[in-house]
C-alpha cells in the first residue's frame, strides 16, 4: 500500500468521523431541538392552512406531553417504549450492523411474553408472588424470542451474506403477519370478537407507584433505565462490548485483534433483539395486558431508529431522545381526544421530526450560514 | 512541425502544497517533454502522488503554476484536467465492475444515435485504439470488468484515458499490482504510447523500473525535487542516494549466534487469495528461537497471504502451521494471539489501530483476553490506561499522551505504538510485516533496534519487507518469495544485491546454492 | 463472481419462480382443487391490474438503488400518490368526478410526488441524509398526512366512492380467446405500467443515462472522473423513483375508485412489496415487473380461493413475498446490491 492508499483511507476515516461521530452533546441537543421545532413549525403551517388555530394547537402539544400528571404518565409510557427500542437499535448500529428489524423483534417478544404467561398462569398460584413470577418468566421468554428472531438475520448475514437491512425489513412484515394470524386464529381468546389473545390475569401487572394510570407504571420506566445502564456498561466496560464497538468502527482492526467477525454479527443481533424483546414484554404487560393484531400497534421499532440516531447510538443518550418521542406521541393522543384537528397530523409531524433527525447536515449548514456556532468543531 | 518547436507537454513550476503544518510539496519544478516517459521517483511519503494530484485537479495547490501544452492552467477537478488532455491511472482502478469493458471505456463520452448508445461506433473506435497501441483488450470488449485480472483492468484504464483524448497520462505506481510478466507488457505499452507521441508520467519507488521504463527521472524527497536526470546517464546507486539523502549504509547488525529450538514451522502451505487465486504455493520454512527469518520479494507475490495464514487471519487451503510443536493450522486468530504469536500488521491504518480510538482503547486491541486488562468479562480500563502510558513512554510515541486519537498520530508514531503493544504481549513468535513502511528514518532505526533486541532475547521472528537493505541488515536468513513460492533461502552475508534482485524476479542466479544452515558461503566455491 | 455464475444465478431465480408456480399448481391439482374456478380470465386480468402499481413503484425504486440511493420511502410516495389523485378528482369533480377529472388527478399526483421527491432527493443527495431513516420518515409522513388530507376533505379517513378508470377495449384484438380479455380489454393503466417497465429497461441498458446510473451506484468515482456529476445522476434517479411511486399510488386509486386511509392506508405495504419485487427481479426492470405480476396474482388468489371454496389464512398468504425474498437472498447467494448504495458521494472538488 502506498502513501496514496493510506491517504485515502485516512481521508475516508476523517470524513466518517466528521460526519457522524464527533458531534458534541450540545450539538446533538441542538439538532434534536431544531428538528422538533422545524417539524412543529411545518405542522403549525399545515394547521393554519387547514383553517384551525395554530396557537391553540401548540398549546395542546405542550399540555398533552407534560401538562398534567396524566400527560406526563403518558409521555413516560411512550418514552419507556421508545427508550427500550432505541437502545436495541443503538446496540446494533454501534457495532455496524443495521438491525432495521427491531419492530419485528418487539412484536415477537411481546407476543411470546403474553402466550407464555397465559400458558403458565394455571400452573402458578394466583397471587402477587405468582404474578411477579409469571412476569419474570414471560419477560424471559419474550427476551429469548426477540433474541432468536434477531439472531436469524444475523446468521443469514454472517454465513450466507444476506444483507441484513433487507432481511430485517422483511422479517418485520413476517412478524406482524404471522403474529396477526396467530392472534386472529389459534391464539384468539375465547369469546373475543376482536382478534386478540385472552387477557392476562389481573394479578399480572406492574404496580402503580406514582401515577394513577392503567397502562403506565414507574416500574416499567425503571426497567427501561436499568436496561439502558446495563447496556451502557456492557458496551463500555466489557470485552464483548469492546469487540462489538471495535467491529463497528473498523472491521479489519477487530479481525486483527482476534474478534470473530461472523460470530460478533450474530451475537450483536441477538443482544439487540433481546433488548427489543424486553421492550415487547414491557409493552405487553404494562400497556396492553393482552396481545392484539400487531398491524395496529404503533411503530415503536421504526421510531427507535430515529431515537438511536439522535442519541449518536449512545445508550445513555437514548433516554432524552426517547422522552422527546414519547412526548410527541403523548401529545398526539391528547390532541386526538381534545382537539378538532385530525390526530393524523401528529403522526405526520413525528414523521417530519424523524426526517430532520436524519439530515444533521441541513442544520449544520443553516447554523454556519447564520453564524450560530457552526464552527464549534 | 518539428518536436523542438512544441512546448513541453506539462510544466510544473514551483508547486507548493501543504496539508495543515505538513508541506507535502515544496516549490517543485517538473517538466515533461512530449513523447517521453518521465519517472517520478521517491519513497513512500515523498510527495509524488500529491504532486500528481495537483496536476490532475484533485488537490488545490498553495503556490506555483501548472502549464499544459504551453498554456497556464487552473484545474479545479479531474474533469478540467481531462478536458485539457491530462489523464491519470490510479492504483484503485476507476472501473465499474459489473459493466463491460466497452461500456467502461466509453462511460461519460458515449457516442449516441437516436438516444441510444451507438455500440457499433463505440466498438469501432475502441478497437481502433487497441489495434493502434497493440492492446489485447479488443477481443474482450463484452466481458465484464469484474472478470478481468488486474493487468487487463489496467490496460482498460489506459484505453479509457486514450479514448477520452488524453495526451498526457499519469500512471500512479502502476506496477504495484502486476506480476512481472504483466510489468513487461506494461512497459511495452508505454513504449508504444510514447512512440505515438503521447507523454507519460510514471510514479514509482522502484529504481530498476524507473531506469528501465523512463527517459528522464525526477527524484522527490520530503516534498522537494532533488534532481532530474537522464535515465541513460545515471545508475541505481546514484538514484538511491538521491532518494534516501545519504549513502545507504547497510549496517549489518550482529547475526544470531545460537538459534534454539524450532518455534514456527510451516509445511507445504497453500493459501488462496481474495481473488480466488492461489497466492501461496507450497511454502515451507522453520524459524527457531533467537532467529530472524527475512522474507523478501516484490509486493504481491504472496507475502501478505502467507503472513495472514501464519497469524490466523486467513484460512489455509492445505499444509500445516506448527507453533512450538502444536499444530495451529486450524486455530483462529485469537487462539494464536493467546498462544503467543504477535503480529505487526502490514496495514497499520486499517488493521493495527482503530483510528477513532484513543491510544488507551487501542492498547486493548489484541489484548482482549489478557489479564490484568480483562478480568473475566470486564475490562479494567485503569490497567489498560497505565499499559498504554507505559507503551507511549517506552516506545517514544509523540505526542506523549495516551489520550491522543490514534488517527491524529503520524505514521511513524502509530507504528511505534503498534510495535510496542505487540512486543509487550510477551510473545514467542513475532510476525512483522513491512514494519518500517512509510515511517521516518528515526523510527526505522528504533524499530530495527527493537526487533534485533527481541531476537537476542530469544524470540523467533518472521520479518517481511520489500526493502532489500533492511532485509539484509536485520535477517539471519533471507527467503525470497516469488509467485507464491520461496525461490531460495540465502545467507544475507553470502549474497549480492544483484543476486537478490534476480531471485526476486524469480530467476536463480548461477552459482548460488540453496542455503540450509548458514553454510552457503563455504559451499559456493565448491559448486562453481 | 464470473459471468457464467451470474447468468446461472439469474436463471436459478427465474427457474425458482417458475418451479414455485408449477409446484403450487401441482399441489392444487393433487389436492383436487377446482383449478378452473381459480385460474379464470378474470383472475388474470385482476392480477395484472393489481400488479401495475407495484411494478411502477418497483421500477422507480430500482432506478434509485441502481444509482446508489436506497429509496426506502416508496410506500410513503405511493400513499401521497393515491391521496393526491383522490383529492384532485374530488376537488375537480365533486362527489362524482368524471374520467377527465381522474386523469388530471393522476397527472397532478405525479407532479406533486415529483415535487416532494425533489425535496427528498435534495436532503439525501445534497445534505447527505441517512437514507434508511429519511426513507422511513417519508413513510411516516405519508401515513400521517395521507389520512389527514382525507379527514380534511371528507371528514373521514376514507373517501366516498369517487371514480375508477374506465376499461378500454380494443376491437378485434379483444376477441382473441383468453389473451384478448386479459390484455386488450383492461385498464389502460396496465398498459402504461408495461410501457414504463419496457422503457425503463431500454433506458437502463441501452442509453448513456443508464450507463451513468449504473456507474453512479457501483463506482461513483469512475463516473465523476468521466466528467459526469454523480450528485445530479443520483438526484434525477431519486426524483424519478418518487414520481413513479406516486404514479403507482395514483394507479392504485384509479383501479380502486376510492381512497382508504385506515390502518396502513390502501397502499398497505405495496411500496415495500415493490422493493421486494425489484430485488426478486435482480434489478432488472422487466424482472421487477414480472415479480410484480407474481405478487399481484398472489393478492388475488385469495378471492379465487374464496370463490372456489378453499379456506387459507389471508395473513399467511400475504407473507409469501417477504419469505421468498429472504429465501432468495439466502439460498441463491446474496443479491448483488450496487456496491456504493447508501454511501454519500463527495466529489473531490
Amino acid at each position: 500500500m502506498s502513501d496514496a492508499d493510506s491517504g485515502r483511507v485516512r481521508d475516508r476515516l476523517d470524513a466518517l468521523a466528521e460526519r457522524a461521530l464527533d458531534m458534541t452533546v450540545v450539538e446533538r441537543f441542538a439538532l434534536a431541538v431544531a428538528s422538533t421545532a422545524l417539524a412543529l413549525f411545518i405542522g403549525l403551517l399545515v394547521v393554519a392552512a387547514s383553517g384551525y388555530d395554530p396557537v391553540a394547537f401548540l398549546g395542546y402539544i405542550f399540555e398533552g406531553s407534560f401538562g398534567d400528571s396524566n400527560a406526563t404518565a403518558r409521555t413516560l409510557k411512550f418514552g419507556t417504549l421508545a427508550i427500550l427500542t432505541g437502545v436495541a437499535v443503538a446496540i446494533a448500529f454501534r457495532a455496524g450492523v443495521f438491525n432495521i428489524g427491531v419492530q419485528g423483534q418487539f412484536v415477537v417478544g411481546g407476543f411470546v411474553t403474553v402466550v407464555t404467561i397465559l400458558w403458565l398462569a394455571p400452573l402458578l398460584p394466583e397471587s402477587a408472588v405468582g404474578g411477579v413470577a409469571l412476569m419474570l418468566l414471560g419477560t424471559g421468554a419474550g427476551v429469548l424470542a426477540g433474541g432468536a428472531y434477531a439472531a436469524f438475520p444475523g446468521v443469514l448475514k454472517a454465513y450466507a451474506g444476506a444483507n441484513e437491512i433487507i432481511t430485517t425489513i422483511m422479517l418485520n412484515f413476517i412478524a406482524v403477519g404471522a403474529v396477526g394470524y396467530l392472534v386472529e386464529g389459534p391464539f384468539r381468546g375465547e369469546g373475543n370478537r376482536a382478534p386478540n389473545t385472552a387477557r392476562l390475569p389481573e394479578y399480572v401487572s406492574l404496580p402503580q407507584v406514582v401515577f394513577d394510570s392503567p397502562d403506565f407504571s414507574l416500574v416499567g420506566f425503571g426497567v427501561a433505565l436499568v436496561v439502558v445502564v446495563g447496556v451502557a456498561v456492557v458496551m463500555a466496560r466489557t470485552r464483548f462490548g469492546y469487540d462489538m464497538v471495535t467491529s463497528g468502527y473498523q472491521l479489519s482492526a477487530a479481525a486483527y485483534s482476534g474478534v470473530d467477525a461472523k460470530r460478533t454479527v450474530v451475537s450483536t443481533m441477538t443482544f439487540s433483539g433481546m433488548v427489543a424483546g424486553v421492550a415487547g414484554a414491557v409493552f405487553a404487560i404494562m400497556v396492553q395486558g393482552y396481545y392484539s393484531d400487531p398491524g395496529g400497534i404503533a411503530t415503536y421499532g421504526f421510531d427507535a431508529i430515529a431515537v438511536s440516531l439522535l442519541a449518536a447510538n449512545n445508550p445513555l443518550g437514548v433516554v432524552p431522545a426517547g422522552l422527546l418521542f414519547g412526548g410527541l406521541d403523548s401529545a398526539g393522543t391528547h390532541i386526538g381526544i381534545n382537539s378538532d384537528v385530525p390526530v393524523q397530523l401528529i403522526d405526520g409531524i413525528i414523521g417530519l421530526v424523524v426526517l430532520f433527525v436524519a439530515i444533521p447536515e441541513l442544520f449544520r449548514m443553516a447554523a454556519r450560514r447564520t453564524g450560530l456556532g457552526g464552527e464549534s468543531r | 512541425m518539428t518536436p523542438d518547436a512544441q512546448p513541453p507537454a506539462v510544466e510544473l513550476r514551483g508547486i507548493t502544497k501543504r496539508f495543515g503544518d505538513v508541506v507535502a510539496n515544496d516549490g517543485v519544478d517538473f517538466t515533461l517533454e512530449r513523447g517521453t516517459v518521465h519517472a517520478l521517483l521517491g519513497e513512500n511519503g515523498s510527495g509524488k502522488t500529491t504532486l500528481m494530484s495537483v496536476l490532475y485537479g484533485l488537490y488545490e495547490k498553495d503556490a506555483g503554476t501548472v502549464v499544459v501544452d504551453g498554456e497556464p492552467r487552473e484545474f479545479d477537478s479531474p474533469r478540467d484536467a481531462m478536458a485539457a488532455g491530462v489523464g491519470m491511472i490510479h492504483q484503485h482502478f476507476q472501473l465499474v465492475e459489473p459493466m463491460t469493458v466497452l461500456q467502461n471505456v466509453v462511460l461519460g463520452h458515449e457516442p449516441t444515435e437516436r438516444g441510444l448508445v451507438d455500440e457499433s461506433t463505440a466498438r469501432a473506435d475502441v478497437t481502433d485504439i487497441c489495434r493502434r497501441y497493440d492492446f489485447d483488450v479488443d477481443d474482450r470488449l463484452d466481458e465484464k470488468v469484474r472478470d478481468l485480472d488486474l493487468g487487463a483492468r489496467q490496460r482498460v484504464e489506459i484505453v479509457k484515458s486514450l479514448y477520452r483524448g488524453a495526451e498526457v497520462v499519469v500512471l500512479d505506481e502502476p506496477t504495484a499490482v502486476l506480476t512481472p510478466q504483466e510489468v513487461d507488457r506494461l512497459f511495452d505499452v508505454m513504449e508504444e504510447l510514447t512512440a505515438a507521441g503521447r507523454s507519460l508520467i510514471f510514479i514509482t519507488h522502484k529504481l530498476d523500473e524507473a531506469l528501465t521504463a523512463a527517459d528522464h527521472v525526477t527524484v522527490l524527497r520530503d516534498g522537494e525535487a532533488i534532481d532530474t536526470v537522464d535515465a541513460d546517464a545515471t545508475t541505481e546507486q546514484e538514484l538511491a542516494r538521491m532518494m534516501v539523502g545519504r549513502e545507504i549504509v547497510t549496517e549489518r547488525r550482529p547475526r544470531s549466534t545460537d538459534p534454539g529450538r524450532p518455534m514456527l514451522t510451516v509445511e507445504d502451505l497453500h493459501v488462496v487469495g481474495d481473488r480466488g487465486r492461489e497466492q501461496v504455493r507450497g511454502v515451507e520454512f522453520t524459524v527457531r528461537e533467537g532467529e530472524i527469518l527475512g522474507i523478501a520479494g516484490v509486493q504481491g507475490n504472496g507475502q501478505s497471504e502467507l503472513v495472514e495464514a501464519i497469524t490466523g487471519l486467513r484460512s489455509v487451503a492445505s499444509g500445516t502451521v506448527t507453533f512450538d510443536d502444536r499444530d495451529i493450522t486450524r486455530m483462529g486468530r485469537r487462539g494464536r494471539i493467546e498462544a503467543g504469536v504477535a503480529y505487526i500488521p502490514e496495514d497499520r491504518q486499517t488493521e493495527g489501530l482503530v483510528q477513532e480510538y484513543d491510544l488507551v482503547k487501542n492498547a486493548l486491541l489484541g489484548n482482549q483476553t489478557v489479564e490484568p486488562f480483562v478480568d473475566g468479562r470486564f475490562v479494567d480500563w485503569a490497567s489498560v490506561r497505565s499499559h498504554a502510558e507505559s507503551i507511549v513512554e517506552e516506545y517514544d510515541v509523540q505526542p506523549p499522551t495516551a489520550d491522543a486519537r490514534a488517527g491524529s498520530l503520524s505514521g511513524g508514531n502509530q507504528q511505534k505504538f503498534i510495535v510496542g503493544r505487540e512486543i509487550e504481549h510477551d510473545p514467542d513468535v513475532m510476525v512483522a510485516a513491512h514494519p518500517t513502511r512509510g515511517v521516518d528514518i528515526g523510527s526505522i532505526e528504533f524499530i530495527h533496534d527493537r526487533l534485533a533486541a527481541l531476537r537476542d532475547a530469544g524470540l523467533a521472528i518472521v520479518f517481511v519487507s520489500s526493502k532489500l537493505e533492511e532485509i539484509r541488515a536485520l535477517s539471519d536468513r533471507i527467503a525470497v518469495m516469488y509467485e507464491g513460492e520461496f525461490v531460495e533461502t540465502v545467507d544475507p552475508d553470502g549474497v549480492t544485491d544483484e543476486d537478490l534482485g534476480l531471485l526476486m524476479a524469480g530467476r536463480r542466479p548461477d552459482g548460488l546454492d540453496a542455503e540450509s544452515d548458514g553454510s552457503a558461503l563455504e559451499e559456493e566455491g565448491v559448486e562453481s | 463472481m464470473s459471468l457464467s455464475s451470474y447468468a446461472s444465478r439469474t436463471r436459478y431465480r427465474l427457474g425458482g419462480g417458475i418451479a414455485f408456480v408449477v409446484a403450487v399448481l401441482l399441489a392444487l391439482v393433487a389436492l383436487d382443487v377446482p383449478l378452473r374456478a381459480i385460474l379464470t380470465v378474470g383472475f388474470a386480468e385482476r392480477s395484472l391490474r393489481a400488479a401495475s402499481p407495484i411494478a411502477l413503484a418497483a421500477v422507480g425504486g430500482l432506478y434509485a438503488e441502481k444509482s446508489g440511493v436506497f429509496n426506502i420511502g416508496l410506500e410513503g410516495f405511493m400513499i401521497f400518490g393515491a391521496v393526491t389523485t383522490a383529492a384532485m378528482a374530488f376537488v375537480l369533480g365533486g362527489d362524482s368526478p368524471g374520467q377527465p377529472d381522474l386523469w388530471v388527478g393522476i397527472v397532478g399526483a405525479v407532479v406533486f410526488c415529483t415535487l416532494l421527491s425533489v425535496v427528498f432527493a435534495t436532503l439525501l443527495v445534497r445534505f447527505r441524509g441517512n437514507q434508511i431513516v429519511a426513507g422511513l420518515a417519508v413513510w411516516f409522513i405519508g401515513l400521517g398526512f395521507g389520512p389527514f388530507i382525507a379527514v380534511l376533505l371528507w371528514g373521514n379517513r376514507n373517501s366516498p366512492g369517487l371514480v375508477s378508470v374506465r376499461q378500454v377495449s380494443i376491437p378485434v384484438l379483444s376477441e382473441i380467446p383468453v389473451l384478448g380479455p386479459v390484455l386488450f380489454e383492461t385498464s389502460p393503466l396496465v398498459w402504461l405500467a408495461l410501457l414504463v417497465a419496457v422503457a425503463a429497461w431500454v433506458v437502463l441498458f441501452r442509453t448513456k443515462y443508464g450507463y451513468w446510473l449504473q456507474a453512479a451506484g457501483e463506482n461513483p468515482e469512475a463516473l465523476d472522473t468521466a466528467g459526469i456529476d454523480v450528485a445530479r445522476v443520483r438526484f434525477a434517479a431519486v426524483v424519478f423513483s418518487g414520481a413513479l411511486a406516486g404514479l403507482g399510488g395514483a394507479v392504485l386509486f384509479a383501479h380502486a375508485g376510492s381512497f382508504n386511509g385506515t390502518g396502513d392506508t390502501m397502499v398497505n405495504g405495496r411500496g415495500w412489496i415493490a422493493i421486494v419485487a425489484y430485488l426478486f427481479g435482480n434489478y432488472n426492470p422487466l424482472g421487477a415487473a414480472g415479480a410484480a405480476v407474481l405478487f399481484g396474482g398472489l393478492e388475488n388468489l385469495q378471492i379465487q380461493f374464496q370463490t372456489a371454496g378453499i379456506a387459507f389464512p389471508n395473513k399467511l398468504m400475504d407473507l409469501f413475498p417477504y419469505v421468498a425474498v429472504i429465501a432468495v437472498l439466502t439460498v441463491w447467494g446474496s443479491t448483488r446490491m450496487p456496491s456504493a448504495v447508501g454511501e454519500p458521494y463527495e466529489s473531490e472538488d
